[in-house]
């Protein structure tokens, strides 16, 4: 948070200039799910005991404690579990600062799975967003990489 | 207090990169390996204790986005992080756990995935809090850490004190390694295993800091450790052979090295190691302890370098100080020996960071189970000692385990 | 459970948005407080118990440079990585084992030394989630008060009434940080838009601050002193990450009361609780809270809000701190709903002060969406 004191009297502040890189396994269900996308599927795994479907996809269904090994191809479409309009950011800072204009953002459940993605929300006004709608999802053509593929949701009939 | 004892263990493959699983995923080969140990489920779990060390993947709280992969759906949850001592303090936790009576089984657990983030980095940035204040002075932090550089070179202050306070010399550097990475190659689950390395190969290894070369050091590890901890009635209906928890105790002598302000106030010595020496005391008097020379079959300290397991083999009590070289030339630290040390291999065969000190306390139950398979001690083993090393310089957690309840 | 740890003293600093002291300092002030508060020095302690996180301190093993101030030097000490009330939990078990008699817990946040909001990102799944750019514990919270929003028909008004609560019970409370008394639910409606429908005044003001309390086991209780606030039960959980469940109600929550009130023996929480302390980040949790904490029905937090029951002069008052929404120092706010509550139980809370308190209730809350949620249920001699 950015000091807005500029009068301490008991303590300096110094910032300390390390920054580490990370380079995350995402693993094999993660790297399926990323092959996925590129052809324009979205592959969820379903629970052999409960009959649960996640999307992204998982190792193990936490409520059996059981390995998925069935991949289920999923449509493109879902439902708007929920939305928010989003009047700022997290900057490099860590601080939220104002969007030029408004963005909205969605949690869709795709139709067949029983967990969600998150994504932008286009080709609508932000009064015309609603809980229960129909979205369908629309890939990145030419992503720069395998998180950019999944660009936004937009309503669908 | 109710009784605590360790009713199975689960280990993931310990390797330097498993590029193959993400973090949630590596985890939970320990913990199903910890099931089917047991013949237990979750179901029959009453809560989860969690840690590693953050610092390592870069990601805050994981079992936040990973714990479905562990079995902790709808469980309680407690996360315990202590930098190197984690694995311990995670055994501590899931101890008092069990011994204040709310819950009669838990699981605990401890990983690292080390190739996930950059370890020097990592370990760099636990002198952060004493470098902060020199920046204010001008001092330029890349030059600090090539300076100490990161965790070797402050363990070579800390081995350079001790092989002038006890006689150690690079020769007896050179065997312990060798002990541990021989002793490695039995343990199908450590990381670096070298059968039948000698002394003198050990000696041929690059200079990293005098003392300390290659050979002397710990790798850096992917792996996990799960251990199913239950109450001493349940334990008897899960294996004929618990491991009891008699006792944990910590003591935290760390300091800021340069004071809070820069004043200095801290330990100078590394090898002092003053909170090991009271953490062990305690320990040993809670299990009911009273000559753990004699009365101690098998050690597992903490030693992510060869010089620290012996100077901590000292300061565990397990002979008078300066008397460890001594105790190694004596033969009695080898597996067929009277008190053997890190049977497992050690840290300095495996590290996967925040599981270690969980897995010296798993080995010294398997000791005591009789299921360490190919290197498990000859001699019989009634009690262990399990021991944690971390914080800059000076956290320590003890464990002592026995095959009777504390008496 | 009977009577067999309580809180016998307490202290917390003053809420800024940037003390003029390190972390050291703040903890430096709570130890030293709570056991002057106790009456008791540190040779009496025999375990610390810390509660930091190492994104939210900047440095790696966070509880290492909190040895000394928190007096902890040469003594059993460790460390949580979650919300306070998580440190006075392990505090309790190690104390239940019968292996120690006094704990001092203490826990901390500085705001000011963090990229606020950074860390809560660094909590999302690494492998999608996180460099997405969107999900935050602002944008979460946003989407979880919009499901719940949409299931039950909770408005924005009700969300805004908490803040109202909260913010002017913040009035009577010299250490919090946000302290509006004569706010109105159209200056919270018309505050600073984040992620709708959570605005400003909704969310909770990123804090410097920490806690400190200390506990006893029966035997040392008498010695310390006549008034002590007993823990009569404890419950936990964790729920699945924010993706993965339905977030228009806080199961997790729902669980840890169940198994509190279990060990409390409470048959009737609305009944039987006097008062509530709820870690609220935004002020939809607290209406949830309400729900899950068995305070009404599922889906009517809304109603029991707008009836004045949880007013600070009502039959079951929430937050007469001011709650998170008043002040969040990170890792001290459910330590610092404990400390209220015990200080509500003692009869120390001065003006905020609610009359006839025997039995209260503390929460604390750890990760997006409330995922993990610890609740106290306290009781006076």
């Amino acid at each position: 948070m950015q000091s807005g004191n500029s009068e301490l009297k008991n303590v300096e502040k110094v910032m300390v200039p390390i920054t580490p890189d990370f380079n995350w396994s995402v693993g094999n269900y993660m790297e399926k799910f990323f092959d996925g996308l590129k052809d324009g599927k979205f592959m969820g795994v379903k629970c052999p005991a409960c009959g649960r479907v996640y999307l992204p996809p998982r190792m193990i269904c936490e409520r059996c404690f059981k390995k998925m090994n069935e991949w289920v191809e999923l449509p493109d479409t879902g439902i708007l579990e929920s939305f928010t309009l989003a009047s700022v950011k997290v900057d490099g800072d860590g601080e939220l600062r104002d969007l030029q204009a408004p963005q909205l953002i969605g949690m869709v459940k795709h139709e067949g799975a029983d967990t969600c993605l998150v994504a932008r929300l286009e080709e609508l006004e932000p009064g015309e967003a609603r809980v229960g709608m129909k979205v369908k999802a629309v890939l990145e053509e030419v992503p720069e990489g395998v998180l950019d593929i999944l660009s936004y949701y937009r309503p669908y009939e | 207090m109710q009784d605590v004892a360790v009713v199975g263990i689960g280990l993931s493959k310990h390797v330097s990169k498993r590029r193959d699983v993400n973090i949630a995923e590596l985890v939970y080969e320990a913990v199903s390996a910890a099931y089917e140990d047991t013949g237990l489920s979750p179901h029959d779990i009453g809560a989860v204790i969690t840690g590693n060390m953050p610092a390592f993947e870069g990601v805050n709280l994981p079992e936040l986005w990973g714990a479905g992969h562990w079995g902790a759906y709808n469980k309680p949850l407690l996360r315990i992080t202590t930098g190197g001592t984690t694995g311990g303090s995670v055994v501590h936790g899931a101890f008092y756990a069990v011994a204040s009576g709310i819950f009669d089984a838990v699981i605990a657990i401890a990983f690292e995935k080390q190739s996930d983030g950059d370890t020097t980095m990592g370990l760099n940035t636990v002198a952060l809090a004493d470098i902060a204040p020199m920046l204010l002075y001008g001092a330029d932090p890349t030059l600090l850490i090539s300076m100490g550089g990161g965790a070797i070179g402050a363990v070579a202050y800390q081995a350079t004190s001790y092989m002038k306070s006890s006689g150690c010399t690079t020769h007896h550097l050179d065997k312990v390694a060798a002990m541990c990475r021989d002793n490695a190659a039995k343990n199908p689950y450590a990381h670096l295993q070298q059968p039948g390395i000698t002394p003198e190969e050990v000696a041929k290894t690059k200079m990293m800091e005098y003392p300390l070369r290659f050979g002397h050091c710990c790798p850096a590890t992917d792996g996990a450790c799960a251990m199913i901890i239950t109450s001493g009635e349940k334990a008897k209906k899960i294996t004929d052979c618990p491991a009891y928890i008699k006792s944990c105790t910590s003591c935290s002598d760390e300091g800021a090295v340069f004071g809070l302000y820069g004043g200095g106030t801290a330990n100078v010595d590394p090898c002092e190691q003053e909170g090991c020496k009271i953490a062990a005391k305690k320990a040993y008097e809670l299990a009911g302890i009273k000559d753990p020379s004699r009365e101690i079959d098998v050690a597992e300290p903490y030693a992510p370098f060869a010089n620290q397991l012996l100077m901590f083999y000292e300061r565990l009590l397990l002979c008078e100080e300066g008397g460890a070289p001594a105790v190694l030339d004596s033969g009695s630290m080898y597996l067929d020996g009277d008190l053997p040390v890190c049977p497992s291999g050690g840290v300095i065969s495996t590290n996967a960071i925040g599981a270690s000190a969980m897995e010296r306390v798993a080995e010294c139950a398997m000791q005591i189970m009789g299921k360490a398979g190919e290197h498990q001690v000859k001699k019989e083993v009634h009690n262990a000692v399990a021991h944690g090393w971390g914080g800059a310089l000076n956290l320590i957690v003890v464990a002592v385990l026995g095959d009777t309840p504390r008496g | 459970m009977e009577k067999k740890v309580a809180v016998v003293g307490y202290a917390q600093t003053r809420y800024e948005p940037d003390s003029d002291a390190s972390r050291e300092i703040l903890v430096l002030e709570v130890a030293e407080g709570a056991l002057k508060s106790a009456g008791i020095t540190r040779d009496d302690v025999d375990t610390v118990i810390t509660a930091n996180n190492d994104y939210l301190d900047g440095r790696t093993i966070s509880n290492m440079r909190l040895v000394e101030p928190a007096g902890a030097w040469l003594k059993d000490e460790s460390k949580v990585e979650m919300d306070g009330a998580y440190a006075a939990l392990y505090a309790m078990m190690r104390i239940l084992s019968g292996d120690h008699d006094v704990a001092l817990v203490i826990g901390v946040g500085q705001a000011s030394v963090y990229a606020t909001y950074i860390p809560g990102i660094m909590t999302l799944d690494p492998t999608f989630d996180r460099e997405r750019g969107l999900l935050n514990e602002v944008s979460a919270a946003a989407l979880q008060a919009r499901a719940y929003m949409n299931a039950y028909g909770i408005t924005e008004e009700h969300i805004a009434e908490v803040s109202v609560k909260n913010l002017r019970n913040a009035a009577l409370n010299p250490l919090a940080l946000r302290q509006m008394p004569d706010l109105t639910t159209d200056e919270v409606l018309d505050s600073r838009m984040l992620y709708s429908p959570v605005r400003e005044l909704n969310a909770f003001p990123p804090s410097d601050g920490a806690c400190g309390v200390v506990l006893a086991s029966a035997d040392k209780v008498p010695g310390i002193t006549g008034n002590p606030a007993w823990i009569r039960g404890v419950g936990f959980s964790h729920d699945s990450y924010l993706t993965e469940r339905p977030l228009h109600k806080l199961e997790s929550l729902k669980l840890a009361a169940e198994s509190a009130y279990a060990m409390a023996d409470i048959a009737d929480p609305k009944e039987e609780i006097g008062l509530a302390e709820i870690h609220e980040n935004f002020a939809h949790e607290e209406l949830m809270a309400y729900e899950a904490l068995g305070f009404c029905g599922q889906g009517k937090g809304g109603e029991l809000m707008q009836s004045g029951a949880t007013r600070i002069d009502g039959e079951l008052p929430v937050n007469p701190s001011g709650g998170a929404l008043s002040a969040n120092a990170a890792c001290a706010v459910g330590l610092a709903r404990i400390t209220e509550a015990t200080m509500q139980v003692r009869g120390e809370a001065g003006e905020r002060q609610v009359q006839g308190v025997t039995t209260a209730l503390a929460h604390g809350q750890t990760g997006p969406c409330a995922q993990e949620n610890i609740v106290f249920i306290l009781g006076g001699e």
